[in-house]
């Protein structure tokens, strides 16, 4: 299939602007469904898996390859890390989770890809169907942190223009080993005004907030009530981060 | 877990014979019941072939032999069989003491170690042969393999994927150096170029597979194409990992055993059969998330667990596939894909 095609049909699926899918796709619900910017009440479509949910989102995981990716999504998915039990990510991988926010049951279809160069020309690809994208780095090597602004340049180039972006400093846990400060981290995500936090796979420390804060945020957008105030990213991540609970500066 | 599936546990082995310990959700109960079917082909097997070897260790190419494969290679004959048949057994014979030169001698890319170490611990972790501190561990030997390999073929290198490649190579010849020369038959002659940086090989074969569901299985190409989604989300790591880690061990060494001789084609069948089998539903799908849970789904079961009732398959579902066919899609694509990268 080529881009051209998906990216019509893309457009054609989603009536809202910013790419995020209408709510309530396979229309079980009927009269309940509102595509766009309306909360939807009622029950919720059931997921091949079995699990009911409202909306969907397609979330990505980058980053080098070794930062710890797959063992982020592991730890999120079935709050587990055993080391060295984890495999190389080839190509392109899913797992689904379904979240309940603020009452709303959201899927969060969330795409694992694989760091090395070479599959970057094929996961690019992937990029313009992402709604949020979390960009990792591993605090115990410099190079992966060097690598963040290419990875940026890639994303702006390949993204939708409103794609929903945090980095991630992870491996915290690793307090010997770490070679990234954290204000290093902070630094560079300020530089391109994205929300930033420091994660450990194995501890657990903020795993559940990265991909809460990113639900909260996708779904805000695309189902915002009248009164509602706006959900500001930015601080709910700065409100609700932790320490890795040493080397503070 | 039910009963049937507990009194099998007793019975099954936890760690298969190829060292790796069984999922969590493994279906003992179907997996006894197969095995014991299984077994009596095994044995036929066996004895069909021993009997060809004796006549001729050379393993003609001919219809009798393509038959006799499709039927699948007896665990002991297989490491002999791939060899001959890819030809990697005459590259070895002519390139004495290459393979060993290839990971002592001479300046290593340190680039293409580092991808190496990164992934050693990162192959097979559920598999006991290949833990660190297995003794011997074939974590050696899969650091050698990949990194002769990666100094051999420098337009390649290392490509993740290769590591589980050389890993099952190494797992069914229990050699480093048929396994390298294995794998350079794989990816230097049976596939096209799924590995090297640009992977205009496997982005090829991927539309190629679309071209080929549009013709014969025509609503799921319709329903992936309403949804947008790419063909790419769906199979990349069926064609880099040649199944491996997306159907059982046993169903993935079967397919390797036609890929070995008949070439790169078997992919392509075996992608249809999945497709086709689970036509019904895939066809339930209602969104883009619901496609790609379904083309997860569609490798597991008990219909996969059956090697040997889906080789059958394999060659009777997707019907005819002429290598004409295959060769004209991949040039179109190929085509396509140059002029859209430009």
């Amino acid at each position: 299939m080529s881009r051209k095609k998906s990216q019509k049909s893309k457009g054609s699926n989603s009536p809202s602007s910013c790419g995020i899918p209408p709510a309530k796709e396979n229309g079980k619900v009927g009269s309940e469904a509102h595509t766009n910017g309306m909360v939807l009440s009622g029950r919720p479509s059931l997921s091949n898996s079995g699990e009911f949910y409202d909306i969907a989102f397609k979330v990505m995981l980058v980053g080098d390859s070794g930062v710890g990716k797959t063992c982020l999504l592991v730890r999120f998915k079935d709050g587990a890390f055993l080391a060295g039990s984890f495999i190389s990510t080839v190509g392109i991988d899913f797992r689904n989770k379904v979240l309940n926010v603020d009452g709303v049951k959201v899927k969060l279809q969330i795409w694992d890809t694989a760091g090395q160069e070479r599959f970057r020309s094929v996961t690019h690809a992937y990029y313009r169907d992402a709604h949020a994208l979390l960009l990792l780095y591993d605090v115990t090597n410099k190079s992966s942190f060097d690598n963040i602004q290419a990875w940026l340049t890639e994303i702006h180039e390949y993204a939708q223009k409103d794609v929903v972006i945090m980095l991630l400093g992870n491996k915290v846990d690793s307090t010997h080993e770490r070679v990234v400060k954290i204000e290093d981290g902070e630094r560079l995500a300020k530089e391109y005004g994205v929300p930033f936090m420091e994660t450990s796979a194995k501890s657990g420390l903020n795993v559940d907030l990265a991909f809460i804060a990113i639900a909260k945020e996708l779904k805000h957008r695309s189902m915002k009530l009248p009164n509602e105030p706006k959900f500001k990213l930015h601080d709910y991540v700065k409100k609700e981060v932790k320490g890795s609970g040493c080397c503070k500066s | 877990m039910d009963e049937a599936n507990e009194t099998a546990q007793d019975s099954v082995p936890r760690i298969d014979g190829y060292g790796f310990v069984r999922p969590a959700e493994f279906d003992y109960a179907f997996y006894e019941e197969f095995i014991a079917r299984y077994h009596v082909v095994l044995t036929r097997r066996a004895i069909k072939w021993s009997k060809l070897l004796q006549q001729s260790a050379a393993v003609e190419k001919n219809m009798k032999v393509k038959r006799y494969i499709r039927k699948g290679i007896p665990n002991e004959h297989r490491s002999h069989v791939w060899m001959v048949v890819s030809g990697a057994q005459a590259q070895m014979d002519m390139n004495t003491g290459y393979f060993r030169r290839m990971f002592t001698e001479g300046e290593k890319n340190p680039k293409l170690l580092d991808l190496v170490i990164t992934d050693l611990n990162r192959t097979f972790p559920d598999n006991v042969l290949f833990q660190k501190n297995a003794n011997p561990s074939l974590q050696k030997d899969l650091y050698n393999v990949l990194v002769a390999y990666g100094q051999h073929n420098k337009t390649v290198g290392y490509c993740q994927g290769m590591n589980f490649i050389a890993g099952y190579l190494i797992l069914v010849t229990k050699d480093e150096e048929k396994a390298f020369w294995l794998m350079d038959a794989l990816i230097g002659q049976i596939l096209p170029d799924y590995y090297s940086p640009a992977m205009t090989g496997l982005k090829t074969d991927q539309e190629v597979l679309g071209d080929l569901v549009k013709k014969k299985i025509p609503s799921v190409a319709q329903l992936i194409e309403t949804h947008g989604v790419m063909w790419t989300l769906l199979v990349s790591r069926w064609f880099i990992c040649l199944f491996i880690d997306i159907l059982p061990v046993e169903t993935v060494l079967r397919i390797w055993d036609c890929l070995f001789f008949e070439g790169s084609k078997v992919i392509f069948r075996v992608a249809l059969t999945l497709i086709k089998q689970s036509q019904a539903s895939i066809m339930e799908a209602r969104n883009f998330p619901d496609i790609c849970d379904k083309f997860k789904e569609i490798t597991k079961g008990e219909f996969v667990t059956d090697c040997h009732y889906f080789m059958q398959k394999i060659f009777a579902e997707p019907g005819s596939l002429s290598k004409t066919t295959i060769d004209k899609l991949r040039e179109k694509q190929r085509l396509k894909l140059i002029s859209e990268e430009k």
